[in-house]
């Protein structure tokens, strides 16, 4: 009896032991035993980093299931993600790797997705973004600074030289050690220039020194500002009767925009120039008297006519004179 | 000198003894009732003891993670912290020192007694070989036991961590992130070595007792001197071990 009881204990410790051992292996190798079924979906991404079995899937934060198997598809990696029954994944939402902490943990994140698209079936292919990882990160920061020294190393050697040309300061000192004469003699003259304007000699001297010259200079832009006003009254009064002409009131606004008023003056002047042409012509009596001197010289046999008669008028009498005017002129 | 010729010989009459132990293996079956004892004394007896010491090792573990990795904000890995260690380290070893302490100074004052009372001459002088009949249901019993023992002082010693973090103020982890954590950052294999690596300590520790008991020399007081020689050779057996087993397991 002792010895049966014994070996029953020692069997069930056994079987105890192999129990939880199959417990750990099944929780922590990702085993379906204590999970719901659920449904898998694939996501394809160029490089899964450091995501690997078991890590969480989430949707706006939410575990939605875990990743059940990674694995490499061709050209790509692949990982297998089973997914909660209650949860239903859109065609257009989007699936992302995540690093949830500088230590290498990830997860999956997926977007809700629009409410019009059609649900994730077991085993369909759900769309994938890749997001930038922290080593790609910090090699552009790297390159970045790269660049950043580079840049600063040019500039050092712009300003000190490379040791084959000299630089800029070098240029610049060279230049000044060169000159020293010439800009002490120009910094002497620039001195005794602002010496004199100080002391207010000169024009600049009296214009920065001499009140009267201000005085003047302010009364002459008085002028120029009360000229400039009346320029603009005059110019407003010009764009007063500009607007009057375009209205086409006055004289020159039925001119420029009266049809009849500009007809009438053509007929005028055309008939103006039929006039001139007749009078050129010698053509009526105006025309005659402008171009034929017969009327002038009759004019004058007549006066001189009218003159003797008008002698003989003196000598004959009043009486006489009509008589002698008659027989003057007939 | 004459300490190194004991080590080397202490080697040498082990390994002759494992040898021996082995040339018997088919005779197992015919040692049934033997081997299930050994498994009670190996397993079902030192269970209790190691339940015990797993749980407040676990328990310590996570308040003293706890204490140092609040510091830096990383309360949240006290899970993968505990679970690793336990898993890959600390639960093995300590299976192996009570299994030294328990049942190693057993095996040792058993067949060192055995030896001082003339009970092997007369099982030689009978054609029956202690190796067989002594040396092999215990190995086979260590060899079937000390799984079992191991996974359970994980288990345990993982739940003592999840109840000392969930209870203490400054850590305050729920059960279900403490595992989270653990979970996260474990897999099968960490489990598996630490399996691995509880049965070649359970293997050497009851190897050597056999052999220091059986080689025992003198009167009585020889049975008490063979049980800390056995006890000591175990400890410095088990942490040398140590280092070999895990170095050949990453």
């Amino acid at each position: 009896m002792q010895n049966s009881q014994q070996t029953a204990r020692v069997g069930l410790f056994f079987i105890l032991g192999v129990a939880l051992i199959w417990v750990t292996f099944e929780t922590l190798s990702g085993g379906k035993v204590f999970k719901d079924q659920g449904y898998n979906i694939v996501a394809g991404f160029t490089s899964l980093k450091e995501l690997k079995t078991g890590d969480e899937v989430r949707m706006a934060g939410v575990k939605i299931g875990e990743v059940e198997k990674t694995r490499l598809a061709g050209r790509r990696a692949e990982a297998l993600l089973r997914i909660s029954p209650d949860v239903k994944i859109k065609a257009d939402a989007t699936a992302t790797i995540v690093m949830a902490g500088l230590i290498g943990t990830n997860y999956i994140s997926i977007d809700l997705g629009t409410d019009a698209a059609a649900e994730l079936r077991d085993g369909a292919e759900i769309r994938t973004a890749t997001t930038p990882d922290l080593n790609a990160v910090m090699s552009q920061i790297g390159e970045l600074g790269k660049k950043i020294e580079g840049a600063l190393g040019n500039l050092g050697g712009a300003l000190s030289g490379d040791g084959k040309s000299p630089g800029i300061i070098q240029k610049v000192d060279q230049l000044v050690t060169e000159n020293r004469e010439n800009i002490a003699q120009t910094t002497g003259n620039l001195r005794s220039i602002t010496d004199k304007m100080n002391r207010g000699e000169g024009t600049l001297g009296k214009l920065i020194n001499d009140p009267v010259l201000y005085t003047d200079l302010q009364s002459a832009l008085g002028e120029i500002r009360g000229g400039a006003a009346e320029a603009k009254t005059f110019i407003a009064n010009a764009q007063s009767i500009l607007d009057e002409v375009k209205r086409g009131k006055g004289a020159i606004g039925a001119l420029v925009y009266d049809q009849k008023a500009a007809d009438d003056l053509k007929a005028s002047i055309a008939n103006f120039r039929t006039v001139s042409d007749n009078l050129a012509k010698g053509k009526g009596t105006l025309g005659q008297l402008l171009n034929d001197d017969t009327l002038i010289r009759d004019t004058r046999a007549i006066m001189r006519k009218a003159d003797r008669a008008l002698d003989g008028l003196d000598d004959a009498g009043p009486l006489t004179a009509v008589g002698v005017v008659a027989n003057g002129l007939f | 000198m004459r300490t190194l010729t004991r080590v080397l010989e202490g080697i040498g009459s082990t390994l002759q003894l494992l040898v021996r132990s082995l040339s018997h293996v088919p005779t197992l079956p015919r040692q049934w009732g033997r081997f299930i004892e050994q498994c009670y004394l190996i397993g079902y007896t030192t269970l209790p003891i190691v339940a015990i010491l797993s749980f407040f090792i676990g328990s310590v573990l996570a308040l003293q993670s706890g204490y140092s990795m609040e510091n830096f904000g990383a309360k949240q890995f006290i899970g993968s912290l505990v679970g690793l260690s336990i898993a890959r380290e600390l639960g093995p070893v300590m299976c192996a020192i009570l299994l030294a302490g328990r049942v190693g100074s057993a095996i040792a004052a058993e067949l060192a007694s055995m030896k001082v009372y003339q009970e092997i001459d007369a099982l030689e002088t009978m054609n029956i070989p202690p190796a067989r009949i002594l040396v092999l249901p215990r190995l086979a019993a260590v060899l079937v036991m000390m799984p079992v023992l191991a996974i359970i002082a994980n288990l345990v010693g993982w739940f003592g961590g999840a109840i000392v973090a969930k209870y203490t103020d400054f850590i305050a982890i729920d059960p279900p992130a403490y595992f989270a954590a653990l979970r996260r950052f474990m897999e099968f294999k960490d489990v598996l070595n630490g399996l691995i690596k509880a049965e070649v300590f359970g293997f050497a520790v009851v190897l050597v007792s056999c052999n220091i008991g059986l080689n025992t020399r003198g009167g009585p007081r020889e049975i008490g001197a063979s049980v800390t020689r056995a006890v000591v050779t175990s400890l410095i057996l088990i942490l040398v071990l140590d280092y070999f087993v895990t170095k050949a397991l990453l």
